[in-house]
């Protein structure tokens, strides 16, 4: 049943939201219902640890350890995306962002509150479908309402450059869906013949992954290229990755922040579940070569983009390709070590970088410009806590300790090591440290510094609040990981290594 | 009528229909009217239509005919219609000329179906398949024939239509090749497919209507305002 709750929520939330029009009703219709989520979320994950997979419908939604804490992870996203939102947009109106649309015919601002308020519910929906979804038939659709859900919050603003990052992202994203798509058709091709089942049982995961062992190998092999390229894309893994800066630098910030850090988990989780069964039928080898290669090219892609970044919007972007390549690469060393280095980057990851997105959002919003160029510094004495929390957020994000993400690539180090990948594993360090500096350059120029003499801002309750709790979660993981969490990481990282 | 029960006739007329999707296909690559090339899609839909009816036919299978009878209303129908009335409102007829030539890209286009042809013989064993008798990789073949022309498609043209369009082909090749391989994906999933495609030509419609009253034009190639 509580798998049906945690899909019935969102839902009922987007047209609730919708015709209350009121703006704090659908302030108070989202944070409610992303807080309930959240809370189901982790009910889930304590039945999933308790007694073993969920399941309602004869298996049609399952959830085990491994969707559990995507779902986990979705949910924590969407709440604390919902509590910047509000002031985020109440700052947006107050800055008078809407009027600009209003001429272009865009409507007058409620509109467009009304549209981000009642799709955001749609698209954690559909983010949630994507973890429970048995079928893999129905993780696609799933994962294609993703994007279907979220084209408009890219083009929200609704300027010029808006309409060309969303074009961008519908269109890249639907070719990528379509191979994913095909990959998923092949994948119930080579399971036909072993299988021979019409059912619709032959789709689930549950049961294709008994068998996966007698699927016809080389569809298979044709089906898990397919499906790296149309995940992959979703997860904006290079060379594929090229709507990515645009749709993130265009997107609202809470919009933004969802992408970079529900919608990535979800196609990962998609492709580590075709991982699993191209693992079992191939041997891993064959899915490590490739997700190797891909991981640090997407690395190696994102290392000068965010050295010479003159956007700060964007150089969030190019860190997001390059933690997408950190866990396709984890998941490519493989073994328990690799797959729990990607599962506790993708948790602590999902906790760090809306943060991230959040603080350049304020400074957005008090400097009206993402260009590097046109700040002046000195960030800290008009805005203590953003300024604060950026240099923060910015040393955890490129992993350095005592952050947790310093945890996790360690540990992935570590995986790479222990697999005997010396040359890929110092390729790796390398590229940490040169996105660190670049990184840290970039942002200790925009923050610190004399003070330029800007009036003070950070006034805002809900904007203080999302980025101070924030910030504290994020402190407080980087020395203690609440147990229940962590034993659900690893009975995640079972499901992967033993397929059960 | 002995010959409506004879699985070698069915064979035979899914294979014509097979080629004559593949056909239009090719046409399309050198179609530079917008309202032709949409035709040419209704047209192809239909044909897969009538494939997948064949297939149902043939094979007893019922939830084949839902299939059918969706992508008869839903692409061969409904989409084309609002394609239609989309570029009647963006008064927007013809394609400006594509990065390749018509000629050569008819040639790409062939090629592209003897790719198709080698990538379907080298995974499809017909002997291991179901005792029900495989539709012979022929249908395969036209299937990823259409889903690379249509990526090759949505390289080459510039307005924004036509990569919707394009897009859609390879979406035709999808549903072509579910059928061919293993008679359909279960029906769920199936509907799930088509109800995404349906809201993503809306979205995209959508987009293709603001990006042409923003720029005064459906060519992407305007779209370059987002570089490093």
């Amino acid at each position: 049943m509580i798998l049906l709750w945690l899909l019935i929520v969102p839902l009922v939330a987007s047209p609730l939201a919708y015709v209350l029009r009121k703006r704090h009703f659908m302030e108070a219709v989202n944070l409610a219902a992303f807080a309930v989520l959240l809370c189901l979320a982790a009910t889930l994950g304590v039945r999933a640890l308790r007694s073993g997979p969920v399941s309602v419908w004869d298996g049609f939604f399952y959830a085990d350890a491994l969707s559990a804490l995507v779902v986990l992870l979705s949910a924590f996203v969407a709440l604390v995306c919902s509590i910047y939102a509000v002031g985020y947009f109440r700052h947006d109106e107050s800055n008078g962002v809407f009027r600009e649309g209003e001429e272009l015919g865009g409507g007058p601002a409620i509109n467009k509150l009304r549209e981000y308020y009642a799709l955001t519910p749609l698209f954690v929906f559909s983010m949630i479908l994507v973890a429970l979804a048995n079928n893999l038939g129905i993780l696609w659709v799933a994962i294609e309402g993703t994007t279907l859900a979220s084209v408009f919050l890219v083009m929200f603003y609704g300027r010029e450059t808006s309409l060309e990052a969303a074009w961008k992202y519908a269109i890249i994203g639907g070719v990528g869906l379509s191979m994913a798509l095909f990959g998923t058709i092949l994948t119930y091709y080579s399971a036909h013949q072993a299988l021979g089942t019409d059912t619709l049982a032959g789709l689930n995961w549950s049961v294709l992954v008994g068998n996966a062992s007698q699927f016809d190998k080389p569809t298979m092999r044709l089906a898990f290229i397919l499906i790296l390229l149309g995940y992959g894309t979703k997860a904006g893994i290079a060379p594929m990755h090229t709507w990515k800066p645009d749709a993130y630098s265009e997107a609202p910030i809470p919009g933004a922040a969802m992408l970079a850090a529900g919608v990535l988990n979800c196609a990962l989780y998609g492709l580590v579940r075709f991982y699993i069964l191209s693992a079992k039928c191939l041997g891993p080898g064959f899915a490590s070569h490739l997700l190797i290669l891909f991981g640090l090219l997407s690395m190696g892609v994102a290392v000068p983009f965010i050295l010479v970044q003159k956007n700060f919007r964007r150089m969030l972007a190019y860190s997001s390709i390059d933690h997408s390549g950190i866990m396709v690469l984890a998941l490519g060393f493989g073994g328990p070590l690799g797959v729990l280095g990607m599962l506790l980057h993708m948790t602590f990851h999902s906790i760090t970088k809306p943060l991230l997105f959040f603080c350049a959002g304020n400074v957005q919003q008090q400097l009206k410009t993402d260009l590097f160029r046109e700040a002046k510094g000195g960030l800290i004495h008009s805005m203590p806590l953003t300024g604060a929390a950026f240099l923060m957020v910015t040393l955890a994000v490129t992993g350095a300790p005592p952050f947790s993400l310093f945890l996790s690539e360690f540990t992935i180090l570590r995986a790479g090591f222990s697999r005997g990948y010396l040359v890929l594993a110092v390729l790796f360090i390398t590229f940490l440290v040169a996105i660190f500096s670049g990184f840290l350059i970039h942002i200790a120029n925009m923050v610190l510094g004399p003070d330029p003499g800007l009036p003070p801002a950070d006034n805002c309750r809900w904007k203080r609040s999302s980025v101070a709790g924030l910030a504290l979660v994020i402190i407080v993981m980087g020395f203690w990981i609440p147990a229940p969490l962590f034993r659900l990481i690893q009975g995640a990282v079972g499901i992967v290594t033993s397929g059960r | 009528m002995t010959f409506l029960q004879d699985p070698e006739f069915g064979d035979r007329i899914i294979t014509l229909m097979a080629a004559l999707v593949l056909v239009l296909q090719i046409a399309a690559v050198g179609q530079r009217w917008l309202v032709s090339s949409i035709r040419i899609f209704a047209v192809q839909s239909f044909l897969l239509a009538g494939i997948a009816g064949i297939i149902a036919y043939f094979n007893h299978a019922s939830h084949i005919y839902i299939a059918a009878m969706l992508t008869l209303i839903l692409k061969a129908g409904l989409l084309p219609w609002l394609l239609e009335r989309l570029v009647r409102r963006i008064e927007i007829r013809r394609e400006i000329e594509p990065l390749i030539n018509a000629p050569l890209s008819i040639l790409i286009a062939g090629g592209l179906t003897l790719v198709g042809y080698v990538v379907a013989q080298s995974f499809y064993h017909p002997e291991e398949t179901s005792v029900r008798g495989a539709l012979g990789h022929n249908t395969l073949a036209v299937a990823i024939a259409l889903f690379l022309i249509g990526f090759f498609t949505m390289l080459n043209r510039r307005k924004a239509l036509t990569q919707v369009l394009g897009l859609l082909s390879l979406e035709n090749g999808l549903f072509l090749a579910a059928i061919s391989l293993t008679y359909g994906m279960p029906l769920v999933v199936e509907l799930g497919i088509f109800f995404d495609v349906l809201v993503a030509v809306m979205v995209l419609g959508i987009l293709v209507f603001r990006i042409r009253e923003a720029f005064d034009s459906m060519d992407v190639s305007k779209l370059r305002n987002l570089r490093e």
